[in-house]
Formats: structure tokens, sequence, C-alpha cells
């Protein structure tokens, strides 16, 4: 019989030794997370950072890319946010095809595709993510994009406390909501990397005096607020007239109102704190979800999964789920929403609606899917 | 493909890995989880994926911490001398009145939960400091365990702080406000009845033994002096200010929090030897660190192949009557991997599939049934330290004596849910 009571030193050094090529071997797969996505914006966009803005997160992991483009021509701001949670990918290409497509022919327009570039640099554990997605161009080329978590890397913002305590509120969530971005708004100046990253985001609304901003999100299928968008008593009047005419093209959405008691979000703070009119998108995003079967990179491509089509069947999904919900579809549906918002802007408000060009309808990309939208990454 | 097929032989492929690791090589606990985590990886396809048996690991580091610290408290608190002492005075004082004694018992291991969260810190810090106490007046070794189990489970559950309640609330997004009824309906209940059923009983047999004062005279040895006092004040100073004062108070987290209370034992006024003090309490903590690492490792590969959304939604798919049945059974035994992962992975289907009644309450009765999982081998946080507490080295003994408040405690939790609406009416 094998006996594990007694250990030896040469079995003690043994497994030491095993440990650290472990560590290792493992530790480089995980370094190579942190090496940012490479980005093609559309002619006319400028690279900035958010730390130009906010000095505060200057140098720090949660600093991030904003892209902006300025027609020259007098009309609104719009800031297009995706990112927030890297596990929910559908938000940050969304993000990235604004960047990559868009030509602003009136008024400004600013791109975060990665808005906590912390996060995107790990995976939670135990969801057992896939740590890339990747997309076929029409000439043949392949871009990957990171599969992220939802929290900070714990690297960069450690250790949580037992019970998280929104700064502005003072209401209580769970410890680990603490390196949840959107659960950190409106931010604290000096807090903790998450809660200055969310500090940052503000001083950019404020500064930039951004009109309307989205705020890019998925949800797992079984969560009642997907497919969905959620808004702030300033944004509902615009979110209805947008929700209407999403019904009337075929694409089935419903509208939320921003609770009032649920604090750090960014349809509550940025609504309250500043002039813009903030909107919050979801799509149905299973490969997120705790119904989820097999998790590889398929199923945050596909959204096929055998358990969520039972779950459907017994009527516990809050989406028309049959067999799949397929990336294309949920990039779709966050840009076709988006292009409607801005087509509805110009009704509610002339002076600031922006004009935005070159960028894919809903029924392109379900047609063509996301790869046949992104530009081929020149050579270095 | 059929509903079973893969994805539930994966299931029985990796459970029957983990009992023929366990108990036919007789592998450590730890051991066995990782060789079942490696079978169903290998069987799903997905070889030997070193990252995701890493990444796995990490899911507990905060966990392991938490256990190693406060092992090292519980040790530096039993060298100075404190245990005994107080353990000698409180049979002094309360052995006359064996009803409040049993009641204060409970409570008394409650209060760590309560502030922390933690069934391990309630354990670890009052279950250690009244398991002495217990077992000299007469409550026997097993039930001694059991009773600081449940209680130090009731702990966690009670107000103010419940984390699987914040966990549930969290994955459909409830704040975190107006538990704290709710939480006290599902706990006192139960509380009162594991001290009248657990340790009353013997108190009133033995609480006048005659024999019992030589004894006492020995553990009371070391004088109850306030400096004896330090490390455990310091603690409660630690992390009640973080509690109480969270807009002032530095988030020093619980490990630093252990370590700095057990340093504090340097000024007790008693000498002990630190190294081995420091040694033994790590030497003590490391198989159920591995057992959490294990544990880890099987979580994240159960979640690669699928193995998850098969157990979720099978217990999903149960049919209305069985529910609560699903529910009753389910989050305790998938309690045996994390409570609060039950709480993630369980609670919020559970909620949601439940929506329409009091959420507050059923979230509420949900976090109690979660918190059944510490009680679930192999990681059964609160049971197996509870046994390490009263020096039993098999947990399954303990255990035998949780199954009646065990069983009681998922009873009043589905009549919580049941009765939602009626006790919202009440309380609302």
């Amino acid at each position: 019989m094998l006996s594990f009571n007694k250990g030896t030193r040469a079995s003690a050094a043994f497994l030491l030794a095993f440990a650290l090529v472990l560590a290792a071997f493992t530790g480089k797969n995980f370094l190579e997370m942190r090496l940012p996505d490479r980005v093609v914006p559309a002619p006319g966009f400028t690279s900035h950072m958010l730390s130009e803005w906010f000095p505060n997160i200057s140098g720090t992991p949660v600093d991030t890319p904003v892209f902006t483009q300025d027609s020259g021509v007098p009309g609104g701001s719009v800031l297009i946010m995706g990112g927030t949670h890297p596990n929910e990918p559908a938000a940050t290409m969304t993000a990235v095809i604004f960047l990559e497509r868009a030509n602003v022919s009136r008024g400004k327009l600013f791109v975060i595709p990665f808005a906590n570039m912390s996060a995107f640099g790990h995976n939670s554990p135990q969801e057992a993510s896939p740590q890339r997605i990747h997309f076929t161009l029409p000439d043949g080329s392949v871009r990957s994009f990171r599969y992220g978590s939802r929290a900070t890397n714990p690297v960069h913002q450690w250790p949580n406390p037992d019970i998280y305590i929104h700064e502005a509120s003072g209401q209580q969530l769970s410890g680990s909501e603490m390196a949840n971005l959107n659960r950190a708004h409106p931010g604290v100046e000096d807090g903790p990397l998450t809660q200055r990253l969310a500090r940052g985001l503000l001083e950019l609304l404020l500064r930039e005096e951004i009109d309307l901003a989205f705020d890019l999100h998925e949800a797992s299928p079984e969560y009642p607020v997907v497919n969905a968008i959620v808004a702030h008593e300033k944004s509902m009047m615009l979110a209805a007239m947008v929700t209407m005419e999403l019904e009337a093209r075929g694409v089935p959405i419903r509208l939320e109102p921003s609770p009032k008691n649920l604090r750090g979000l960014t349809h509550r703070e940025w609504g309250d704190a500043t002039a813009t009119m903030p909107i919050l998108m979801e799509t149905g995003n299973p490969s997120q979800g705790r119904l989820r079967g097999r998790t590889d990179e398929d199923l945050v491509m596909t959204g096929q999964d055998k358990f969520y089509a039972k779950a459907a069947e017994l009527g516990r999904l809050f989406i028309p789920y049959v067999t799949d919900q397929p990336m294309d579809l949920r990039v779709a549906r966050h840009t076709g929403s988006i292009l409607t918002f801005l087509e509805t802007l110009e009704f509610l408000d002339p002076e600031i609606a922006i004009t935005v060009e070159g960028v894919p309808s809903y029924g392109e990309i379900l047609e063509e899917g996301v790869g046949a939208f992104l530009s081929p990454v020149p050579d270095q | 493909m059929s509903w079973f097929w893969p994805e539930g032989f994966y299931t029985l492929a990796m459970i029957t890995a983990f009992g023929f690791g366990a108990f036919a090589l007789k592998l450590p606990i730890a051991v066995a989880m990782g060789l079942a985590a490696v079978t169903g990886s290998l069987l799903g396809g997905a070889g030997i994926p070193l990252r995701h048996l890493v990444e796995g690991m990490f899911g507990y580091i905060d966990t392991i911490l938490i256990i190693a610290t406060a092992m090292i408290f519980m040790k530096t608190i039993e060298a100075t001398g404190l245990l005994e002492s107080v353990a000698a005075w409180m049979i002094r004082k309360f052995r006359s009145f064996p009803a409040v004694l049993s009641l204060g018992i409970v409570f008394l291991i409650m209060v760590p939960g309560m502030i922390t969260g933690s069934s391990t810190a309630a354990v670890l810090t009052t279950g250690a400091l009244v398991a002495p106490v217990m077992i000299k007046l007469g409550v026997p070794t097993l039930q001694t365990a059991a009773a600081i189990a449940m209680s130090a489970i009731y702990g966690m559950i009670a107000p103010p702080i419940n984390l699987p309640a914040m966990i549930i609330g969290g994955g459909i997004d409830m704040p975190y406000v107006g538990f704290g009824l709710p939480l006290l309906i599902c706990t006192v209940p139960l509380a009162v009845f594991t001290a009248l059923w657990l340790v009353y009983p013997s108190l009133r047999k033995k609480s006048h033994d005659p024999a019992l004062e030589e004894e006492l005279s020995r553990m009371a040895r070391t004088p109850l002096t306030a400096r004896l006092f330090l490390p455990m004040a310091a603690l409660v100073v630690l992390l009640g200010g973080e509690r109480m004062f969270p807009e002032v108070w530095p988030p020093l987290g619980m490990p630093l929090s252990f370590l700095i209370a057990s340093a504090v034992g340097i000024f007790s006024g008693v000498k002990w030897n630190i190294p081995e003090t420091v040694t033994e309490a790590i030497n003590d903590a490391l198989p159920v660190m591995g057992i959490l690492m294990g544990v880890g490792m099987f979580i994240q590969i159960m979640t690669l192949i699928g193995v998850r959304g098969f157990v979720v939604v099978s217990a999903l798919a149960l049919p209305a009557w069985l529910l609560y049945v699903g529910i009753a059974t389910s989050m305790p035994l998938f309690g045996a991997v994390s409570a609060f992962g039950s709480a993630s992975v369980l609670g919020v289907p559970f909620l949601l599939a439940l929506l329409g009644r009091n959420e507050i309450l059923v979230g509420s009765a949900l976090s109690l049934i979660a918190g059944l999982g510490d009680l679930m081998p192999p990681t059964a946080l609160a049971g197996i330290f509870a046994a390490q507490v009263v020096g039993e080295k098999n947990y399954f003994r303990v255990l035998r004596f949780c199954v009646v408040p065990g069983l009681l405690t998922a009873v009043w939790g589905i009549a919580v849910i049941l009765g939602a609406q009626y006790i919202a009416g009440i309380l609302y």
C-alpha cells in the first residue's frame, strides 16, 4: 500500500522542483494575457490615454486608451465604452467595430474599447474561460482578442475586503464587488484602482461634456435584465423612442429603468453626477452564465449549449433561446441599437446629434459576421 | 446528443476517480481531488490542462490565507494558556445555570461568524475558546464538535454579515439591504435548538460533578489577567473595527488581522515557543488547505467539461414538487466544494426560479441552506475545523451528530421559502 504520511528531504526537493517548473510554465501563460490587444483605428481617430483626463491613474494598470474622432462640425459628444467586464466580449467587439469603421461627419465620438484594462489580463478562477477568441477576416488573416475577467486583476488590486462599501452611498455589497468597475462609479479620487478608474471615466464625461454615453455589457441568459436597455430618468425618453423603433425593426429589446437604490452602476451614477444621458445595454451571452455546459471558445462564439436549450424549454431564460446565441448576433444587436440611438437623437435634440457613417448595420453584421468588419493589422 | 451523455458520464467518472483515490489508494483527499480533476479533463478531451488546474486552485487563495493565519491565532491563544483559563472561569461562573450556559455558548460561537461572515473564523476563535469548557462540563467530544460546527454556520448566516446572501443577491442585482430580520428568523430558532439538543442535556447532568474542581485548578494555572486577553481583544478590535467603521478603518483583511492579533500575544505576559507554535499551526492546517486546492482544480475542470452545467440544470429541471427537495439536497451537496460556490452556482438560479416570492426572504433562506455546505466533506470547513478543535481526527464521526440539526436546518430553510410571502406580510 502506498504511504503518503512520511516525506523525505529528497521527496520534498522533488516536489518543490516540480512546483517551480509548473509555476514557470503556467506563469508564462498567465503573463501572456497581459499583452494588450491590437486595434486599427479608422482614419480620423486620435489616440489618448484616460490619464490625460485623470492623472491619478497615470502609469497604473487601469490606465486605458481613449480614441476620439472630432468632425470639427458642431454637434453632440457621444461615448461608446466596451470592456467594463472583459468576460462580455460582444461589448468590446462592438466598441472595436465603431473604432475601426466610424467616420464622424458631425459632432465628436469617443471610444473606449477596453474600459477595465487590468481585468483583460486574467481569467476568473473556476470559470474555465478561454483566454482568447479569434475572428477570421475577409483577407484570411486572423485577429484575436482577450477574453478576460469581470474583476480587476487581483495582482493589481488585492485583497478585497469582506464587505465592499460603495463610498458615495454606503451601500454594502459582497467584497468581491470592490474589483467590479460597474459597482465603483462615480469613483473615488484616491481610492483603490477600480474606484480610481471609475473616477477617471467620470472626469472624462465631465470635462468633455459628453451628451450621450453607452456602457456596453452582456449578461447570462437566465438573468432578468438581458437583451435590454437600462436607462436613467434623463435618458428614458430617448431610450423609449429607440426601444419602439427597434421593436418595429424586428429587434425585440426590453427597457428597464435604472433602479435608484442599486448604486455604483454607470446608468445610475453617470446620470446623477453629470449632464450625460447614460445608457447601459445587455445582450445574452451563454458563456458567462451559470447554466452553461462545456466552456470554450466555441461556446463564446456560437452560444450553442444544450443545457441552455434545456433551460429555455423549462422557461428559465429571459431571452428567446432555441439553439444558439452567436457573437455576430450579439454584436449586431449592440451596434444596431447604438446606430438607432444616434438616429433618434437627431429627432430628440438636433443640437446634440452626431452623424456617424461607415459602421455596419444590424443586418450586415448578421449576414457577413463580425470578422468582415475588422481591419487587418498592419505588420509591425 | 442525449441529456446524460457525455456530461453525466464525466460526472460519474470524476466521482469514481475521487472515491478510488481517496478510499482504495488511500491518497490524501487533496490529491484524490486532483486525480479526479485530471480524470475528468482527460475524458473530456482537454488533456492535462495545467493552466486550468493552477487557475482553479487560485480560487481559494484568500480562504487558504485565512485558514493558515486563523490557525496560527488559535494555536497562539492555546499556547499562552488563555483557552484553558477562560474555560475554567466560565465553568465556575455558569455551571449552575446549564440552560443559560448552553444558549450563551452557542451565541458566543456565533458572534465571530456574524461579524466576519466566516464559519472558519467562528470555529477557530470562540469555538476553540469554548470547546474545553464544554468537554470539561461533560459534553461528549463529538457533540461538542457538532455544536461548534452548527453554531459557526448559524453565525456565518446570521446578520449583520452574510456573504452567501450577498453573493446570491448580487447575482440578481439585489442590494444587501433589509436582510437583518429575515436572517434572524432563519438562524435564531435553529441556534436555540442546537443549544438544547447538543449542549444542554450533558450540562444538566454533569454541571455539579465534584471531581471537576481539581481539573479546573489545573486549567486555571495561568492567571486570567487582562494582558492574557490582549490577542483576543486585538482581534475583536481589528475585525470589528473594519465592520463597524469602514469609512475610517484601514481594510486589513482577515489574514493580516489574525497575524497581528497573534503577534500581540507577545505582550500577553506568558512565554511560549513561537516558531514551534507557528509550525504546528501550519502543519495542522495543511490538509485543509490542500483539500481546497484540490477542490479548486476539481471545480475548474467541472466547469471546463460541462459537468457544472449538467449538475445545475439537472437540479433546475426537477418538477415543481421536487424543486424544494432539490434545493434542500443539491445546495448542501454542492457545498462540498464550497458553501460560497454553492450560493453562487446554485443559489442564484434557484432564486431566479422562485422570483415573485419575497426575494429577500427567499435569498436569506437559500443562504442558510448553502451554509450547510460547510458541513459537507471533503471541504467541510466548519466541520473539519470543529473536529480539529476538539482533537477528533475522524470528521465523519462528528458529522453523525450534525445530521439532526442539519436536516432541521434544511427543512427550516424550505419552510421559510414556502412561507416567504406570509412572513414578509408580518415583517414589512
